[in-house]
């Protein structure tokens, strides 16, 4: 515990010093200050380290996990704006889902690209989003100009949800832009309804999340604002600076953002019965009037009412949840419930997000990604919706301090009945590389194995993908090849994306559902409760069906349970989105089985 | 009415509104954190530091009353324009309309810039960035929500938080 103190406190004193947009002249950037203020946002503070901390870690006795098979979609390179990274807009892109699209049981990859502002001026073919067909045996058919999916706008986010009820899964995508609601044709083409259906976001959209929070069986939809940007009236870059007139990280000159500049609200759209929607943000008390950077959202139970609550994730400001009253409205509740600030009552620069119950305890819990120089944050769920940042109990506090993380997920790649935790990372300051920080613009990832609710990071093999460096920003997590082990999916800036194959050897058991409610019929919203072991020791998880999170990311909606040395299923209870309860019987594991709605008993 | 019953009354009416007032004054003196309205009516959207003015974060701002009038207002404000230099001292402003001590230290009236150190101390600054006094500051482990900025009651005076750190206000 002394120990805990210790490492709290020393992250307690990070100082915030960088988004920053400074104004002022006659500077000394390099002139270290000689003590560090406390408050404010936690983004970092002057260090100068021997070695960087989040490249070229490697562990040669640890196990190979993962192996990277990137090769088929290697033709995909992601472009955000120019190397220097003069603008914010040119570093938080892109989004990458993993999902089904033609219902052929193998799910399918798409990745977001950026763009530049040559390409919005029209004077350079504007980068291409893509979609790649799984053909099985890690064969990928890249099928993006038939689907009609290239989006060429500002790619930011992708959240899947079928909004029509008609067994097809549609994409909404985000951008720093005019966003795109992509509907399923169901013959392997979508059609952009934005415009029609009412949902053609302007500004900056981020990740966006679906869900019917007020139970007519038609999905709504959340879509966060980030940063208000007039590309007439862009802010500073240090490539144009004088020397006079520039924003700071460390004394040395970046691009500004996103404290400084104004903010954008958020926006929820109901679904009507005619299948359009409305801006109902403000009536609903979601609108977010102090204007905080959005970037994660998810709905999801928080208090397991049976109303679907509402968890954002902002950059550089608290956090907000949004608890589901029932009349169409929400309360905001991240101060009283602990989610808004971390341990200290620090404010922090949120990125990503991952849902899920880490300690098998039957509620819903997160964790968040952070800039460099602050950990990322586990908050437990309690129970009447009061939540503890438990990050260093945890073992994911100090580690993570370097990092600047993105996409995060709770994944169990063993199988044990455990959700382990995987964190995407990347700086967004090509600047980094220049100085002795500690830290670096490609960023490993990182691997935490849950070992009975305490998180290990897993090593890294030299010359094995974990042991690889990239400027990760969206993930997806999916098991593409079918073997019951969950394969990852990362979108890179300005790279190429990777592809990583599971291959840990010593995994259990597992079972994969695919959900088929009433409505809405994908079910998001519903939560399963899987029981093993009833007689060698009890083991009750939880899994969501969630749209979006990560970061502007989608994972694929088959819930995933690990096993362990279970061969069989002792309970299912399936908690649909629409209120109802049923427990299914289960014949045998390893294996992918469809649960439809009104199929089961009552429990 | 008689005029003996007559001054009776009057005696004691005045000496109820006399008490009444006594009384509120008494509770008035205790000092109180406020909130909602009346905090919004005193705290600054901006404050000057420096050479600059910023923004407040009224989200992270906080007030006491001691007495009927008088005040002690902090804010954090967004210090994204400051170099980081002043950034390392300076978060926001603390502005007293009346002889205060903080963590024991003397006070006079005035507006001044405030920053929290993670050794322990917050450094009171006037408003060209020269310190004015330096007081050590309490960790309270026990807070269960702490928040960047807050005040709270701790007896006749006041705990102005950063955090988990804070330090008594109290007027003079």
């Amino acid at each position: 515990m002394r120990n805990f103190f210790r490492k709290s406190r020393l992250l307690f004193g990070l100082a915030p010093v960088l988004l920053s947009f400074s104004l002022l002249t006659a500077q000394t950037p390099s002139k270290k200050p000689e003590t560090q203020q406390q408050g404010g946002v936690s983004t970092g503070a002057p260090a100068t380290y021997t070695s960087r901390r989040t490249t070229g870690i490697t562990d040669p006795n640890a196990p190979v996990l993962f192996e990277e098979v990137t090769t088929a979609l290697a033709n995909f390179h992601h472009r955000s704006g120019g190397a220097a990274k003069d603008y914010i807009f040119d570093t938080p892109s892109g989004g990458v889902a993993i999902f089904d699209y033609d219902g052929d049981g193998r799910p399918d990859i798409y990745l977001l690209n950026g763009s530049t502002l040559a390409a919005l001026q029209g004077k350079e073919k504007p980068p291409r989003a893509a979609l790649f067909h799984n053909l099985g045996n890690w064969k990928f058919e890249e099928v993006t100009d038939k689907a009609g999916v290239a989006n060429e706008r500002w790619g930011m986010g992708v959240a899947v949800g079928d909004y029509d009820n008609d067994g097809h899964p549609d994409m909404y995508v985000t951008n720093f832009g005019v966003s795109r609601l992509y509907h399923n044709n169901g013959n392997g083409t979508f059609t952009d309804v934005a415009e029609k259906l009412g949902v053609a976001r302007r500004g900056w959209s981020t990740g966006a999340s679906w869900g019917d929070y007020d139970g007519d069986g038609r999905l709504d939809l959340f879509v966060p604002g980030y940063v208000a940007i007039d590309l007439n009236k862009l802010p500073p870059s240090p490539s144009e600076s004088s020397g006079q007139n520039f924003c700071q990280f460390r004394g040395v000159p970046v691009m500004c953002g996103p404290r400084g500049l104004p903010g954008e609200g958020d926006t929820l759209y109901h679904q009507k019965p005619d299948g359009t929607f409305e801006d109902v943000s403000v009536k609903a008390g979601v609108s977010d009037p102090q204007k905080y950077y959005g970037f994660s959202s998810a709905f999801v139970h928080v208090d397991d009412d049976k109303l679907l609550d509402l968890i954002v994730v902002n950059d550089s400001t608290p956090k907000q949840l949004y608890i589901n009253k029932g009349n169409g409205t929400f309360e905001e509740i991240g101060y009283p419930s602990g989610i808004a600030l971390n341990e200290n009552g620090r404010e922090q620069a949120g990125m990503g997000l991952a849902v899920g119950d880490y300690d098998n305890d039957g509620r819903v819990d997160f964790h968040i990604t952070n800039f460099s120089d602050d950990s990322n944050v586990l908050y437990h769920n309690d129970g009447d919706t009061n939540f503890t940042d438990v990050t260093f109990q945890a073992g994911l506090g100090e580690v993570s301090i370097p990092f600047l993380g993105w996409g995060t997920s709770f994944v169990d790649y063993d199988n044990d009945g455990w959700l382990d935790l995987f964190v995407v990372n990347g700086h967004v300051y090509p600047q980094v590389d220049a100085h002795q920080w500690g830290t670096s613009y490609a960023q490993q990832a990182l691997l935490f194995r849950n070992v009975n609710g305490k998180f290990e990071r897993m090593g890294a093999p030299p010359g094995s993908a974990l042991a690889n460096a990239w400027p990760g920003r969206g993930l997806a997590v999916g098991d593409l090849d079918g073997d019951g082990r969950l394969d990852l999916v990362i979108n890179n800036l300005d790279s190429t994306p990777v592809v990583l194959r599971n291959v840990a050897a010593a995994t259990g058991h597992w079972l994969g559902l695919r959900l088929v409610g009433k409505a809405p019929r994908d079910a998001i919203g519903s939560v399963a409760f899987l029981t093993t072991g009833l007689t060698t020791g009890k083991l009750r998880q939880r899994q969501d069906v969630v749209s979006g999170a990560v970061y502007c990311s989608q994972n694929d909606m088959t819930l995933h349970f690990g096993l362990g040395a279970a061969t069989k299923v002792d309970k299912l209870e399936i908690q649909w989105a629409d209120g109802a309860s049923e427990v299914f019987a289960v014949a045998g594991v390893d294996k992918v089985i469809t649960i439809t709605e009104g199929k089961g008993s009552r429990p | 009415m008689k005029p003996s019953k007559k001054r009776l009354i009057t005696v004691l009416s005045v000496f109820v509104i006399a008490a009444s007032i006594s009384f509120t004054v008494l509770a008035q003196d205790t000092g109180a954190v406020l909130a909602g309205a009346e905090l919004t009516k005193v705290v600054p959207t901006s404050y000057y530091f420096q050479g600059q003015s910023a923004p407040t974060q009224m989200r992270n701002a906080a007030a006491a009353r001691f007495g009927t009038n008088r005040f002690v207002i902090a804010g954090m404000v967004d210090t994204s324009g400051y170099s980081a230099q002043v950034r390392a001292r300076y978060q926001g402003f603390f502005i007293t309309d009346s002889a205060i001590t903080i963590g024991g230290e003397s006070l006079a009236i005035g507006a001044y810039g405030f920053g929290f150190t993670n050794d322990g101390k917050l450094n009171i600054l006037d408003l060209a960035g020269n310190q004015v006094l330096s007081v050590a500051t309490t960790n309270d482990k026990e807070l269960k929500r702490p928040r960047p900025l807050m005040m709270a009651m701790d007896g006749a005076g006041v705990r102005f938080y950063a955090g988990r750190d804070y330090v008594v206000i109290a007027a003079k």
